[in-house]
C-alpha cells in the first residue's frame, strides 16, 4: 500500500508528521527511533533571536491531556541553521520549519532566511503562550491575511499557516489564509486552558493559562478540520490529540490530507510506526487504494 | 537509553506512603550511573494519567534494578497497586550522573524525603571508588523512615535528622550537616531533596563543589518538550531531563 501524500507539490512518503514543539529538532528522538519513519518533521518553533521561554512550572497534566506554557524557548534561527538543520538533513524525511514572529516583519525575515533551506515553512500564527504575535495575530483574519501575503511574497517553498482553535469561527482564519495564498493550513494548535491546585488556590501553570493538547482536544480538532474542509480548497494538515491510527483515520475522513502527531510522542516514541501500520491495514481492510480516497469520505 | 518491557519482581511499601519497586533488566543494570532516572508508562491504555512518570533509579544489585517512589497522585497510586509479574514499560536510563569526576577523600551526601532514593546507588559507587562517605538523611518522623540500614551498611557514617526528634538530630538535615561540615573537610558534597532543602544547602556557600539532583515536571524525559527548564547563570537555560537532573548547585537557580 502506497501511503504517499502530496502537499503543495511536495511529496511526503507517508502522511504522518511530527508536530512542532513535541519533537525538538529530531535529535533527541533519533536515539530511540529511526526518525526517517516520519513523512515530515515539523521543527520546534523558531524565532529570529534565541528565547528562554516562560518560567516554571510550564507543564501540568489534566484529564486526558496536558497544559503547557513553554513560551517558544528556542536557540534562534542562526543556531537552528548551523547546529540543527545539517543533522536533520541526514534523514530521509521532509523538513518543515515552524516559524514565529512578534511582528509581520519578523515572519517575513524568517521566511526569507529559511525558504531555500527547508522543504516547507509552517507559519505559526497560533502560539497561545506568548504575549505578542502568536495567537494575538492568529485570531484576527485580517492579520492572518496580511502576514500570510507578506510571507508568500518572499517564499520560494510552500507555506503552511498554522491556525488557532481559540476563536468563534476557525473557518474565517482558514479562508483568510487561503485568500492570501497559503499553500496549506494546519490545525489545530493547542486550546487555551487553565488548571488550579485547590489546596494552594494557585494556577498549576506559572503563566496562569497555557495550551491544552492530548486526547481531550481531539473531537474539537476533528470538527474544525471538517468545517474548514468545506470552506477551503488548499490541503489541510490535521492534528490534536492523535494517539493511535484510529484517531488519525478520523482526521482523514473529516478532510485532512496529512496529520501531525504531538503529545503521543512523549508517551510512545514508537507511535509513528504503529500509526502508519494501522493506517495501512485500515485502507486495505476497507478496500481503499490510497489515502486520497479516504480524505473527506465522511458518510453523513 | 532504550524502551524496555520489564516484569515487576517486587513492589513493596517500605514506609508511610513510600514504596520500593524492583525488576530485572540487564541493560539498565549495566548502563546505570548514579543519578540516572527512568520514565515509566504506568498504564498503556490510560488517558489519566497520560504521561510517563519520571523516577530516579535508587540502586542496582546484579541485574536487579530498584526504584523508590512516594504516593503523591493517581499515577503513583496505580503503580503501587501493581504486583509481581505485571509488565511495565520503561524508558531509560535517562539523564546525567552525579559522578562527573573521581574523588579521593571524604565525601558528604545529603538527602531529604523521597530525594534519598537516588543517593543509595551513589553511596555504593562512591565507596567502590575508595571514598569515605558520610551520609546525612532527613525524615519527617519514624513512619517515614526508609533504607536507613542499607545506608548504614555502606557508608562510613550515617547521620539522621528527624523533624520530631524521634531519631537522631531534631531539626532539619541541613542544620545537622552544617554542624558537622565545620569539623570535617569534605572534598565534595552531593544532595537530593525538596527545593527548600537544596536552597538552604546552596545558601551555605560551601567552599567545595556541591552537586544537586533537581526535579521539574517533564513530559518527554529526553530533552524534546522543553517543559523542565531550569535557569542557569549567564542567561543559560538547562533542562532537568537532558542536562540534569544533576547540576553544580552554584550554576543553577533554585526557586
Amino acid at each position: 500500500m502506497n501511503l504517499e501524500v502530496e502537499i503543495a507539490g511536495i511529496k511526503l512518503k507517508n502522511p504522518v508528521i511530527a508536530a512542532s514543539g513535541t519533537f525538538g529538532f529530531g535529535r533527541e528522538y533519533s536515539k530511540l527511533i529511526d526518525i526517517s519513519e516520519f513523512g515530515a518533521i515539523c521543527t520546534k518553533g523558531i524565532t529570529l533571536k534565541k528565547r528562554n521561554g516562560n518560567p516554571q512550572p510550564r507543564l501540568c497534566e489534566v484529564y486526558a491531556g496536558i497544559i503547557n506554557s513553554v513560551g517558544l524557548e528556542n536557540p534562534g534561527v542562526e543556531a537552528f541553521i548551523n547546529d540543527e538543520l545539517p543533522f536533520l538533513k541526514g534523514f530521509d524525511t521532509k523538513i518543515i520549519a515552524n516559524i514565529n514572529g512578534f511582528t509581520k516583519e519578523e515572519f517575513v525575515e524568517l521566511t526569507r532566511i529559511l525558504t531555500s533551506l527547508v522543504d516547507m515553512i509552517e507559519v505559526n500564527l497560533s502560539c497561545p503562550n506568548v504575549k505578542e504575535g502568536g495567537m494575538v495575530f492568529g485570531k484576527d483574519p485580517k492579520k492572518v491575511y496580511e502576514i500570510t501575503k507578506s510571507v508568500k511574497n518572499v517564499a520560494s517553498c510552500p507555506i503552511i499557516v498554522k491556525l488557532t482553535p481559540n476563536v468563534t469561527d476557525i473557518t474565517q482564519l482558514a479562508i483568510a489564509a487561503e485568500d492570501a495564498g497559503a499553500d496549506a493550513i494546519s490545525l489545530i494548535n493547542t486550546v487555551s486552558a487553565m488548571a488550579i491546585d485547590i489546596e494552594t488556590r494557585k494556577p498549576l501553570i506559572k503563566m496562569v493559562t497555557g495550551g491544552l493538547s492530548g486526547p481531550a482536544i481531539k473531537p474539537i480538532a476533528v470538527r474544525m478540520v471538517y468545517e474548514c474542509f468545506k470552506k477551503v480548497r488548499i490541503p489541510i494538515i490535521g492534528m490534536g490529540g492523535i494517539m493511535n491510527y484510529k484517531d488519525a483515520i478520523e482526521f482523514f475522513i473529516a478532510g485532512a490530507t496529512a496529520i501531525q502527531i504531538g503529545t503521543v510522542n512523549f508517551i510512545n516514541p514508537k507511535a509513528v510506526c504503529e500509526i502508519k501500520e494501522g493506517i495501512e491495514a485500515y485502507l486495505e481492510r476497507k478496500g481503499f487504494s490510497s489515502i486520497k480516497e479516504l480524505v473527506s469520505s465522511i458518510n453523513i | 537509553m532504550k524502551l524496555l518491557d520489564v516484569e515487576i519482581e517486587e513492589n513493596v511499601k517500605i514506609a508511610n506512603d513510600i514504596f520500593l519497586l524492583s525488576f530485572e533488566s540487564e541493560y539498565l543494570a549495566e548502563n546505570f550511573k548514579p543519578g540516572n532516572f527512568v520514565n515509566i508508562l504506568i498504564d498503556k491504555e490510560s488517558i489519566y494519567p497520560l504521561l510517563r512518570r519520571p523516577f530516579s533509579i535508587s540502586f542496582v544489585e546484579g541485574k536487579r534494578v530498584y526504584i523508590g517512589y512516594k504516593l503523591v497522585g493517581k499515577g503513583t497510586k496505580l503503580l503501587s497497586q501493581k504486583s509481581k509479574g505485571e509488565a511495565i514499560d520503561i524508558l531509560g536510563p535517562l539523564g546525567n550522573s552525579f559522578l562527573t569526576d573521581t574523588f579521593d577523600g571524604k565525601v558528604a551526601v545529603i538527602g531529604g524525603g523521597v530525594g534519598i532514593f537516588p543517593l543509595l546507588g551513589l553511596c555504593k559507587e562512591l565507596k567502590n571508588r575508595g571514598n569515605k562517605v558520610d551520609v546525612f538523611l532527613g525524615f519527617r518522623d519514624l513512619n517515614s523512615m526508609f533504607l536507613v540500614e542499607r545506608f548504614e551498611d555502606i557508608c562510613d557514617n550515617t547521620l539522621i535528622a528527624t523533624d520530631d526528634g524521634c531519631r537522631g538530630y531534631k531539626g532539619s538535615v541541613v542544620e545537622l550537616f552544617k554542624a558537622n561540615v565545620s569539623k570535617e573537610e569534605y572534598k565534595v558534597v552531593f544532595c537530593c531533596g525538596p527545593k527548600p532543602m537544596l536552597k538552604a544547602i546552596k545558601n551555605l556557600n560551601l567552599p567545595v563543589k556541591c552537586y544537586a539532583s533537581l526535579e521539574e515536571k517533564m513530559a518527554c524525559g529526553i530533552g524534546a518538550c522543553l517543559c523542565c527548564s531550569i535557569k542557569g547563570k549567564d542567561d543559560k537555560m538547562y533542562h532537568a531531563c537532558s542536562d540534569g537532573p544533576v547540576f553544580d548547585i552554584m550554576e543553577v537557580e533554585i526557586e
